[in-house]
């Protein structure tokens, strides 16, 4: 009971971003693709992207497309 | 079973400095091997020119050029093979197949876009009386240098410190400090006359 007490930080719960908003995922889209990718370039994981499963998958994928064809880099050494 | 045409989205990557006769025996091409299809192509634009996020061939930019067509399998098979066969102008190429909704969807953004583009060029009149503006701004700025003489009234408490060190602190803080050193000193001198 203490630690429940305790704490004090509540973190708003995430909406999936696509499942609310009328957006479509398209790799030609770098604008928004690139909120999805950290300093480094990574893909955000899921628990920071605050996406569902479904939409995760598919931003990995687009993300990958995007990289093909050059609209993304790959890391940040190139 | 008969095979119905789909729509397919092909989006490539040119050299920038390709000769214009080699692009359009390219997209004359692509266009016989999918008209031969039983296809209709129903955009095929220029879409835009931009810095290559890496460089491929040692090239840092290409022109990259968007396809969209409906025509059966064979179609996209063939178009890929064309491009393949070019690949020392095509640095990249993808093709996806997409559905008639998205196609049309995009199609209707695009004339959206095209009746509000017109309308747009009038606010620019508005913008500059902003401009003249903004100069007052930037005299906000030097707020920080207020904040840095905090540590100087530290400096005073070794009285052996010459006082010609402590001028080296910034703006504002020497004339406090060098005050505060005075006072010490003669305080020191006072002592050591007394």
């Amino acid at each position: 009971m203490d630690s429940r007490r305790d704490r004090r930080f509540f973190s708003k719960k995430k909406v999936c971003r696509f499942c609310t908003e009328s957006i479509e995922m398209d790799y030609k889209n770098v604008d928004l693709l690139s909120r999805f990718i950290t300093d480094r370039k990574k893909i955000v994981p899921r628990r920071n992207s605050g996406l569902c499963a479904y939409h995760q998958r598919q931003l990995s994928t687009t993300i990958k497309r995007s990289r093909f064809m050059a609209l993304l880099p790959y890391t940040v050494l190139h | 079973m008969a095979i119905t045409p789909n729509y397919y989205e092909t989006l490539y990557i040119t050299r920038p400095d390709i000769q214009e006769e080699d692009l359009a025996k390219i997209q004359q091409k692509l266009q016989d091997s999918i008209s031969s299809n039983e296809g209709e192509i129903i955009k095929a634009d220029k879409w835009a020119e931009r810095n290559l996020a890496y460089e491929i061939q040692d090239h840092k930019k290409g022109t990259y050029y968007i396809l969209v067509f409906k025509a059966l399998p064979n179609a996209s098979k063939e178009v890929e093979k064309h491009l393949q066969f070019y690949r020392t102008d095509i640095l990249r190429f993808i093709t996806l197949k997409t559905t008639e909704e998205a196609v049309n969807k995009n199609k209707a953004s695009e004339e959206k876009k095209e009746k509000t583009e017109p309308t747009t060029p009038t606010p620019p009149p508005a913008a500059p009386p902003t401009t003249t503006a903004a100069p007052t701004p930037p005299p906000a700025a030097p707020e920080p240098p207020t904040a840095a003489p905090e540590p100087p009234p530290a400096a005073p408490e070794p009285p052996t410190a010459a006082p010609e060190p402590a001028a080296t602190p910034p703006t504002e803080a020497p004339a406090s400090t060098e005050e505060a050193k005075t006072e010490n000193t003669d305080t020191q001198e006072e002592g050591g006359t007394n």
